[in-house]
C-alpha cells in the first residue's frame, strides 16, 4: 500500500519531471514525441478532473440533502439546475444530444441571461468593495502611503478618458508609472516567485517535498 | 467628524451607484485617447494584413460568463478589424465556459463581413488541458483539435490549409481573464515558437503583462473596458466600451473624491488631537 | 577536371568579368541548427547589385542534378535577425539566410519533403536584370540535433541553480540556518491565541488554484501548521475548498495534524468542506460563513483572483484579525488595503520553511536567496555595461 500510496507517485514524480527538464534542451524528433505524448496525457489527466469535479459537488451535495444539513434547500436547488441543464444539453434545440451543440435553443438562452448575467453581477459586486476599502485604508498616514495616494489617483484618472480630458500629462504620468515603477515590481516579485517555483518544484521532482500526497513526512 | 471617518459603506455603494446609472442615461461624450499599448496591436494587424495576408490568426478566448462585460467588447473590436480586413480567423477556447460566448459572437461578425465558414474562419472549440493544448498546438494543430464544433475534420476545413503549427499563424492573439496569457500562451508557446503574440485581458491583470510588453513577447495590449474602448475609438466603430467610459470615468472620480474627504478628514482630526 | 578544362573555366570567368558580368555567389549550406531535422539552411552574401530582383533556391539529390525548386524569395532575411544560430557578430548584417524544409516534385504535385540523413545538393540562382546566374553546388544532409545550443545558458543555470539549492538542503541539516522575521506569521500564532480567548473559530480559505501549483502546496504546508496549533489550543478550524483534490489533501493534513498532536478526538472531517466549485458561488459561500459564524481570525493562503477583494472586504467588516498571503500579483494590493498582515510572493513559499524550521525548507529558501542575489548583481552590472553599449552580459543571458 505503501508503494502505491508514497513510492510510486514520487517515481512518476521524479521520472516525469527530469525528462520533461531535459526535453527542453532537445530538439530532436524523438524529444518533441515525447513532449506531445505527455501534453496529451496532462490534457487526460485535465478531462478526467472535471469529472471528479463533477461527482464531488454531485456527491458533497447529496449528502447535504440525505442528512437534512442547514442549508440543504440549496443543495436541491444545485440538483435541479444540474438536471435542467443536463436536459437542455440532451434536448439540444431538438437536434439530439449526437448533434453538434447549437449556439441556439434553451441551453445557450439559459447560459447567457442565467449563468452570465449571475456570474458578472457577482463580479461587479467588486466596484462597490473596491470604492468602500479605498475610502477606508488610502490614507496618507506615512510619506510612503501618500506616494502611494497620489500614483493611484493619477492611474484611476488616466485609464478613462476623463484624464485626457482633464490633462495630457495625466495620461502620459500613468503610462509612466505603469510602464516603469509598476513593471519594475512585478519583474521583481515575478523572479522571486519564478525562483520559489523552481525550488518547490524540485523539491517536488526530487522527493524532497511530499505535502501534496497528504498527511506527514514518512 | 466621527461619522465621516466611518462612514456607512452602503452611503459609498449609493454614490457609486449614481455614478454609475446617471452616465448611462445621460448623453456625454467624453474624447477617447488611444494608449501606445492599444495602438500596437492594431499597428500589428494592419502590419501582417499587408506584410503576410494569407496566413490565417489564430484566436483563443481564455474567459469566461463573470468577465462578460469587460471581454466581450474587446472580442468585438478585435474580430470586427480582423474581418473587415479580409484576415482568416481560427478560433479555440481554453476556458469551457468561453466556447457559449465566442461563438455566437464569431458566426455574427463572420456573417456581418460576409466571411464564410470554412473558408475564411472556423471555430475549434474548447480543449481541456490549459498549457498542454498550447504545447500540443505548437506542433501539431489538427492533433490538437482533430475536429471543429460541428465535427467536420480539420483538414477539410480550407481556412487552415497551411496552418500546421503555432508558427504557421500571421498572428496569435488571446482573450484572457485568467492565467492564461502570463502562464500558458506565453511560456509554453511564444516564448518557445516566437510567433506575434498580442492579448487582451481584465484591467486587474492589465499591470501584471507589462514585462512582456518591454521584452517583446507581448506584441501589444489591450487592457479592460477601457483598453476596448481605444480599440473601438481606433477602428472608429464605437460599441459598448465606449458607452461605458463615461460611467467609468464618473465612478473613478467618485472614488477619487472620496479618498480625498477620507483624508481631509484624517488629517483635520490628528490635528484637533483626535485618534484616526 | 582536365588542365585544359580548367583553362576554359578560367578563361571563361576572366571573360565574364571582362564583361562586366557578375561573380557567382559565394554559398553556404548546412543542416539548420536546433531543429528537430528536416530542414537546410544557406546563407551567401548581401547583394552588391541594386537590379538583384530574385533568389531561387534549388535542391537535387545528385551533384548533377536534376535540380528542382526549394525556395523562392525576392526580400531574404540577414543573418543578424538570427541571433540563436549566428551570434551577434556585426558582419551578419552583410549575409542573408534561408531555411528551407521541402523542393517541388518533377510533374507538379505535393512539395517533397527534406528527408534526414539524405545528401542534398544545392545551389542558389540571383536574377539581375533578367538573367540568372547561378553559384556552385554546395552538399549538406538535413538531420534533427539534440540539443539546443541556444539554451546552453538556461541550462547552465538551472543546472547550477539545482546544486545551489540541493547543496543548502544538505547543509540545513546540519546547521542552523537565518531566516528573517516574517511579520504575518509571528501575528499568526497572536491570531489563533485570540481566536481561542473569544472561544472562536479560524477560517482557513486556500485560493482558487488546483493542487499542482506551487502557492496551493504552500498554502496546504501552512494549513498543517495552523492546523497543529489549532489541535494544541483546541480551537475550532474550518477550512473552506473550491477544489476536491485540495480538500481531500487538507483533510489528511489536518487529521495527520491532530494526530501528531496527539488529539485525533478533536479532528472533525467536515470541518474540511467544498464551499463550493465555482469561483464566486465560492466568494459569496465564504463570505457567508464571515459574516453568519464571524471566525475570529482569517487564513486566505494561495492564489487568489477577483473573488479576493470580496473575501478581505467582507472580512474587514466583522472585525476578525485577517492574514493573508499571495503570489498573485495583482491581488496584493487588494489584501494589503485589507487585511492586517500581508505575505507577498515569495513569503508564502518561505511561510511553511518559516513555521516549521524543516532543513528542507530553510535549504532550498538559502537556495532561492542566493539566486536572487545573483540575479540582482547580474542585473546592476549588465545595466552598468549596457548603458556604456557593452552587450556581451545581455547577449550571455538572452532567452534566444
Amino acid at each position: 500500500m505503501l508503494f502505491l500510496t508514497r513510492t510510486l507517485p514520487f517515481l512518476f514524480c521524479f521520472v516525469f519531471g527530469v525528462t520533461s527538464w531535459i526535453i527542453y534542451y532537445v530538439p530532436h524528433e524523438y524529444a518533441q514525441t515525447i513532449e506531445r505524448e505527455f501534453a496529451l496525457w496532462l490534457r487526460l489527466v485535465f478531462a478526467f478532473a472535471y469529472v471528479l469535479g463533477l461527482v464531488s459537488l454531485l456527491s458533497l451535495h447529496w449528502a447535504k440533502i440525505r442528512q437534512r444539513q442547514a442549508g440543504w434547500a440549496y443543495s436541491l436547488i444545485v440538483y435541479i439546475s444540474f438536471g435542467v441543464m443536463m436536459l437542455f444539453v440532451v434536448y439540444n434545440d431538438g437536434n439530439g444530444p449526437f448533434a453538434p451543440q447549437e449556439t441556439t435553443g434553451p441551453y445557450q438562452w439559459t447560459f447567457i441571461n442565467v449563468h452570465v448575467a449571475s456570474s458578472a453581477t457577482m463580479f461587479s459586486l467588486l466596484a462597490f468593495f473596491i470604492s468602500s476599502a479605498a475610502y477606508r485604508t488610502f490614507r496618507a498616514r506615512t510619506p510612503e502611503a501618500a506616494i502611494l495616494l497620489v500614483s493611484a489617483i493619477i492611474v484611476m484618472l488616466g485609464r478613462v478618458p476623463i484624464g485626457a480630458y482633464i490633462s495630457d500629462v495625466i495620461p502620459e504620468a500613468m503610462q509612466w508609472l505603469m510602464s516603469v515603477p509598476n513593471m519594475a515590481a512585478k519583474r521583481g516579485i515575478l523572479l522571486g516567485v519564478s525562483l520559489g517555483a523552481i525550488a518547490t518544484s524540485l523539491r517536488i521532482i526530487f522527493g524532497i517535498e511530499r505535502s501534496y500526497l497528504g498527511g506527514g513526512d514518512d | 467628524m466621527e461619522r465621516l471617518i466611518n462612514i456607512d459603506r452602503r452611503i459609498i455603494f449609493v454614490f457609486v451607484f449614481l455614478g454609475v446609472a446617471i452616465p448611462l442615461l445621460v448623453d456625454i461624450h467624453l474624447p477617447i485617447k488611444p494608449t501606445p499599448t492599444v495602438r500596437s496591436v492594431y499597428d500589428e494587424i494592419e502590419r501582417i494584413s499587408i506584410e503576410d495576408p494569407d496566413r490565417p490568426v489564430l484566436v483563443s478566448f481564455s474567459y469566461g460568463a463573470s468577465t462578460v462585460p469587460e471581454m466581450v467588447p474587446m472580442t468585438r473590436a478585435i474580430l470586427r478589424h480582423l474581418f473587415s480586413r479580409g484576415r482568416k480567423v481560427v478560433g479555440i477556447c481554453l476556458w469551457p465556459e468561453a466556447v457559449g460566448i465566442a461563438q455566437p459572437i464569431m458566426d455574427e461578425l463572420a456573417a456581418e463581413f460576409g466571411m464564410k465558414y470554412g473558408t475564411d474562419y472556423a471555430f475549434l472549440g474548447y480543449k481541456p488541458g490549459q498549457h498542454a493544448v498550447v504545447l500540443n498546438l505548437g506542433q501539431s494543430v489538427a492533433g490538437t483539435f482533430p475536429f471543429d464544433t460541428a465535427g467536420t475534420a480539420i483538414g477539410d476545413l480550407p481556412v487552415l490549409d497551411g496552418a500546421k503549427n503555432l508558427k504557421d499563424f500571421s498572428l496569435v492573439f488571446d482573450f484572457a481573464a485568467g492565467d492564461s496569457m502570463e502562464f500558458w500562451w506565453i511560456p509554453f508557446g511564444q516564448e518557445k515558437h516566437r510567433f506575434p503574440f498580442a492579448g487582451g485581458c481584465t484591467a486587474v491583470m492589465a499591470p501584471d503583462l507589462y514585462p512582456f510588453l518591454q521584452s517583446k513577447q507581448l506584441v501589444g495590449l489591450l487592457g479592460g473596458l477601457a483598453g476596448a474602448a481605444e480599440y473601438e475609438t481606433i477602428i472608429g466603430v464605437p460599441g459598448s466600451a465606449t458607452a461605458g467610459m463615461e460611467p467609468q470615468s464618473v465612478t473613478h472620480l467618485i472614488i477619487i473624491l472620496f479618498i480625498l474627504l477620507g483624508n481631509t478628514v484624517y488629517f483635520i482630526t490628528r490635528r484637533r488631537g483626535g485618534t484616526v | 577536371m582536365s588542365k585544359i578544362t580548367s583553362c576554359i573555366a578560367i578563361a571563361g570567368i576572366f571573360l565574364r568579368v571582362a564583361a562586366g558580368a557578375q561573380e557567382p555567389v559565394k554559398i553556404e549550406v548546412f543542416d539548420t541548427p536546433n531543429d528537430a531535422g528536416g530542414s537546410l539552411t544557406i546563407t551567401w552574401p548581401l547583394s552588391t547589385s541594386a537590379q538583384t530582383s530574385e533568389y531561387r533556391i534549388y535542391v537535387a539529390t545528385a551533384a548533377d542534378g536534376p535540380f528542382q525548386l526549394a525556395a523562392t524569395t525576392t526580400a531574404p532575411a540577414l543573418k543578424s535577425t538570427e541571433p540563436t544560430l549566428f551570434g551577434h557578430a556585426e558582419a551578419n548584417d552583410q549575409f542573408h539566410v534561408l531555411h528551407f524544409t521541402d523542393h517541388d516534385t518533377e510533374g507538379g504535385g505535393e512539395p517533397m519533403p527534406l528527408r534526414d540523413g539524405t545528401a542534398y545538393f544545392v545551389r542558389l540562382g540571383v536574377t539581375t536584370d533578367g538573367d540568372e546566374l547561378f553559384s556552385d553546388v554546395h552538399s549538406a544532409e538535413p538531420g534533427g540535433n539534440w540539443f539546443n545550443t541556444a539554451k546552453w545558458n538556461n541550462l547552465i543555470i538551472s543546472v547550477g541553480l539545482t546544486l545551489v539549492i540541493l547543496f543548502y538542503i544538505s547543509v540545513a541539516r546540519r546547521k542552523d540556518l537565518f531566516i528573517r522575521r516574517i511579520a504575518g506569521l509571528e501575528a499568526l500564532d497572536e491570531a489563533l491565541g485570540r481566536a481561542t480567548e473569544m472561544g472562536k473559530s479560524v477560517l482557513f480559505v486556500h485560493g482558487l488554484k488546483e493542487m499542482d501549483k506551487i502557492s496551493t502546496i504552500a498554502a496546504v504546508s501552512i494549513l498543517g501548521r495552523v492546523a497543529q496549533r489549532t489541535a494544541r489550543f483546541d480551537t475550532d478550524l474550518r477550512v473552506a475548498n473550491v477544489d476536491p483534490v485540495v480538500m481531500s489533501v487538507s483533510q489528511e493534513v489536518v487529521k495527520e495534524a491532530y494526530l501528531q498532536q496527539g488529539r485525533p478526538d478533536a479532528y472533525r472531517p467536515d470541518s474540511i468542506f467544498m464551499a463550493a466549485t465555482e469561483q464566486f458561488s465560492y466568494a459569496a459561500a465564504v463570505a457567508g460563513i464571515m459574516v453568519r459564524e464571524r471566525p475570529a481570525a482569517h487564513i486566505m493562503m494561495g492564489y487568489f483572483y477577483a473573488e479576493s477583494m470580496l473575501l478581505a472586504e467582507t472580512g474587514s467588516t466583522t472585525g476578525a484579525i485577517q492574514i493573508a498571503g499571495t503570489d498573485a500579483y495583482t491581488q496584493l494590493p487588494f489584501f494589503v488595503t485589507t487585511c492586517d498582515y500581508t505575505l507577498m510572493g515569495e513569503e508564502l513559499y518561505a511561510a511553511s520553511a518559516y513555521l516549521s524550521r524543516e532543513p528542507k525548507l530553510l535549504g532550498s529558501l538559502k537556495g532561492q536567496d542566493l539566486g536572487k542575489a545573483l540575479i540582482i548583481g547580474l542585473v546592476l552590472v549588465g545595466t552598468a555595461l549596457a548603458s556604456f553599449e557593452v552587450d556581451f552580459l545581455t547577449h550571455l543571458f538572452a532567452s534566444l
